[in-house]
């Protein structure tokens, strides 16, 4: 007997199972964002873009309007579209080499203008679909395609700090946090943030999220965990990092 | 609800680029998305000075590639968008023009062609024409007009948004640097009273219905998995293209009937070569016109039937052979020698086509 | 015609392509014309491309000393083309008359704060240039609105014309409007300026009684 695992009902049942390799942390994001669009009552206003990499392989992955663009590029056209159209509610979502690297001129300037988008940014620090390339989100020492040797920060700097770049350009009004596959409540509960910041019109959302891709890590599943709930966060801070009204979460409680 | 921007018609003085600004305004453009650069930033300019009467939006964004992006990003959510650019960034543009092309859409793009390659000038060229035309990593998917004066500025500026949404094409007004700055007399009106129907944009994304549950989801793709499957997409792309090109080809001609000699030219250099035709054959001389209006698609058939009658085309152009390069594809297997005027970001005057022609039938 | 005794400063600003280079270069050349020392400065600052730099020798020849950069002078002209040419800053303090060819912007009759001096020259008169033509001062109304948008303006000049197909009527309905624009900003009408082939049909006064400038047409062969 075959027992259906739940899934959120923006999901597109006759797309699943997925393309994305066993252990890959796409799918547990997606799986939050599509509670979270449940939760929030928009798939009938929400669209999805999605780049180029790993992250395209989403772009049959719910019941809402997707389009998939060029690396790098999805920010904008998500920008353009919530521009015209500002009943919609914008998701755009990328991994690291689209956000940081080729698209970062887009983020910076869509985070400084206050876009009324949500990006959300998969970082699993190398260039997963085109083999495993160094990212800017690379860990030092960690061997890569184009790092064989470990990444060097002498030579190529130190991982990116995405949301911390993003808070700091950005002023009240925005909605900027780091989460992780490891922690898939907290997550959701980001990505519903993120997206009702975008409904309440206050401004541009971001949330970072550490995921794994074991494929081009070369991790078993043990060396995944450790990878993305210790090693990751030796660099990546996992947090809110700025909230329209300043309480972040656990502050409430003090 | 906003007033039109033009009532009735009137007789206007105006730049170029303002010319462009009304234009899209006449034709209903919902929201331009920009970048500064010469020679096209008064298209901005006044855009942003006078949408907010007509309740149209704008943004200037980080980058061309960023403007050809958010426009594709428009015309998705449903609206009339268009950009703007020249020269480096009409290089910028190709990336999202070729997403445009791969996904039938309706974006309206208008080029004041500068000198090049790189920075070179600001002042003027016909330097853009295998890049409006064939740019990106495509092949060629796309609807081009090159206009000569302030009127067909308006004119093709107002069909190109009705060309983009019939036949979901990315459409090109190709113009260039002396038509985006000269100062010339035209008349601005609005499109119903000259029976010009304007074609409605339709949303690509967001339409209404829950995915899934009232509609199947709309999932748009620029990737695929097999050549073959490419292969498939594009011979449909294809054939639409051939079904449409002969309805959207547009060109002029005069003096063909007796000639020796045709000088053909497009855009601005028309200008020259018109008035240069003219006096030429009041003079007696044999010499005919051709002026492909839409680059792309090109007249085909007119070209191929001026080409078997007259055995020589006299391709003018300020490029290197870029006019030229389209016209011999076309022509290809016709008995016609291609002599040439090339001057490559130069203005060409009557003058300049007079004394070739002379030149070249002695 | 104004007494023409003491110092003349005029700063030429208004609507883009309204005429204000071709109204200031004529101006120039009539001052030169009756004998008197003219500078003529050129403050286009927004993208210029009809500009006074490609005449600066020919009229140096007439005999105004045009303060500006000279074409091939400018590198990377255009992309670095609006740069200010260092004795703009001082025109002022030129000897003789003053007539600045101010360019267009949304900042208006503000490109004087570049002048040092503008603010307190006792001489100096702001004139903003109208052609009726252009469709965002086609109306009374909207004239009123752009000029008021402009900041300090002393005076209007009718330079209504649409090019090569201008008409004595063109120009005359431009010279009523531009007239019941002054009325309502309460600044006078200074000209109307008008081809000289026109002036001559028009006579001395316009139909609102203002006086007519004939003028030459130089700014086609000034592009870039």
């Amino acid at each position: 007997m075959s027992v259906q695992p739940a899934m959120p009902k923006s999901w597109r049942v006759d797309t699943k199972p997925h393309k994305f390799c066993p252990g890959c942390g796409h799918g547990l994001v997606l799986k939050a964002l599509g509670q979270a669009i449940d939760e929030l009552g928009i798939q009938d206003r929400a669209v999805f873009g999605c780049d180029i990499g790993c992250s395209l392989l989403a772009w049959d992955f719910f019941n809402v309007d997707t389009i998939q663009t060029h690396h790098g590029r999805t920010t904008p056209v998500i920008t353009g579209l919530k521009r015209a159209n500002p009943n919609l509610i914008g998701i755009a979502y990328m991994g690291d080499g689209g956000g940081y690297a080729i698209g970062s001129q887009h983020l910076v300037n869509a985070a400084a203008r206050n876009e009324k988008i949500t990006v959300i940014l998969v970082n699993n620090t190398q260039y997963g679909m085109t083999g495993g390339q160094m990212a800017p989100t690379t860990l030092p020492g960690q061997k890569t395609e184009t790092s064989p040797y470990g990444r060097d920060p002498e030579k190529t700097g130190y991982p990116t700090q995405g949301p911390e770049m993003v808070a700091a350009i950005t002023r009240e009004g925005a909605y900027v946090a780091r989460g992780t596959v490891a922690n898939l409540r907290q997550l959701k509960n980001y990505l519903k943030k993120a997206l009702e910041n975008q409904m309440a019109g206050n401004g541009f959302s971001f949330v970072e999220v550490l995921s794994a891709c074991p494929t081009n890590w070369r991790t078993n599943a043990e060396e995944t965990w450790k990878m993305v709930e210790e090693e990751m966060p030796k660099y990546f801070k996992v947090g809110e990092i700025k909230v329209p009204g300043g309480q972040k979460e656990g502050e409430a409680n003090g | 609800m906003p007033d039109k921007p033009i009532e009735g018609e009137k007789r206007v003085f105006m730049t170029g680029n303002e010319v462009v600004a009304w234009a899209a305004l006449a034709a209903g453009a919902d929201i331009m998305y920009g970048y500064p650069i010469t020679p096209q930033n008064e298209i901005m300019h006044y855009w942003t000075r006078l949408a907010p009467r007509y309740g149209r939006e704008f943004l200037q964004t980080e980058d061309e590639l960023s403007a050809g992006f958010t426009t594709c990003g428009g015309v998705l959510a449903g609206r009339k968008a268009f950009t703007a650019t020249a020269g480096p960034g009409n290089t910028l543009m190709q990336e999202p023009m070729s997403m445009a092309e791969a996904m039938r859409l309706p974006t309206v793009v208008v080029i004041q062609q500068r000198g090049g390659p790189s920075t070179a000038t600001v002042i003027y060229s016909q330097q853009e024409v295998t890049m409006t035309t064939l740019g990106g990593n495509g092949e060629g998917l796309r609807i081009v007009y090159s206009t000569a004066n302030h009127q067909e500025l308006f004119d093709y500026t107002i069909k190109a948004f009705n060309t983009a949404w019939k036949y979901r094409f990315p459409t090109f007004v190709l113009g260039d640097g002396y038509q985006a700055k000269m100062r010339e007399s035209l008349t601005i009106y609005d499109p119903a009273i000259r029976g010009i129907e304007l074609v409605q944009a339709e949303p690509f994304l967001g339409k209404p219905g829950v995915p899934g549950v009232d509609r199947p989801p709309t999932q748009l793709r620029n990737t695929y998995n097999v050549e073959e499957e490419l292969y498939e997409v594009l011979e449909g792309y294809f054939k639409d293209y051939e079904k449409i090109a002969p309805e959207v080809a547009e060109h002029e001609a005069f003096g063909l009937e007796d000639a020796e000699l045709v000088v053909v030219s497009h855009g601005v250099v028309s200008r020259a070569c018109k008035a240069a035709v003219k006096e030429l054959r009041e003079e007696g001389v044999r010499v005919g016109y051709f002026r492909p209006i839409t680059l792309r698609p090109l007249p085909v058939k007119a070209l191929r039937e001026t080409a078997e009658k007259v055995g020589k085309f006299l391709v003018v152009e300020s490029a290197q052979g870029q006019l030229a390069r389209l016209l011999k594809e076309a022509a290809f297997g016709c008995p016609v020698e291609m002599l040439e005027l090339f001057k490559p970001g130069v203005g060409i005057t009557a003058e300049d086509v007079v004394s070739r022609v002379k030149e070249i039938t002695g | 015609m104004r007494c023409i005794s003491g110092r003349i400063v005029e700063a030429y600003i208004g609507e883009y392509a309204s005429g204000k280079s071709e109204v200031a270069v004529n101006r120039a050349l009539l001052l030169a014309a009756r004998g008197r020392r003219v500078n003529l400065v050129d403050l286009d600052i927004v993208e210029p491309c009809y500009t006074l730099r490609p005449l600066k020798k020919k009229l140096a020849e007439m005999g105004i000393n045009v303060v500006a950069w000279e074409t091939r002078e400018m590198m990377g002209l255009g992309e670095t083309g609006s740069i200010f040419y260092p004795a703009n800053r001082w025109a002022l303090r030129f000897p003789g008359d003053v007539i600045l060819d101010i360019g267009y912007g949304v900042e208006g009759a503000r490109t004087l704060n570049l002048v040092e001096g503008a603010a307190t020259d006792p001489d100096l008169k702001i004139f903003a240039v109208v052609n009726v033509g252009r469709p965002m001062t086609g109306s009374v109304q909207e004239i009123v609105e752009y000029v008021r948008s402009l900041g300090r303006v002393d005076g209007l000049i009718n330079n209504s014309h649409l090019g090569d197909e201008t008409t004595v009527e063109f120009v005359q309905d431009g010279a009523r409007m531009v007239d019941e624009a002054a009325r309502q900003l309460g600044v006078p009408v200074v000209a109307t300026t008008v081809l000289e082939e026109l002036a001559r049909v028009i006579g001395t006064r316009d139909a609102a009684g203002h006086p007519v400038w004939p003028i030459k047409r130089f700014m086609p062969h000034a592009l870039w």
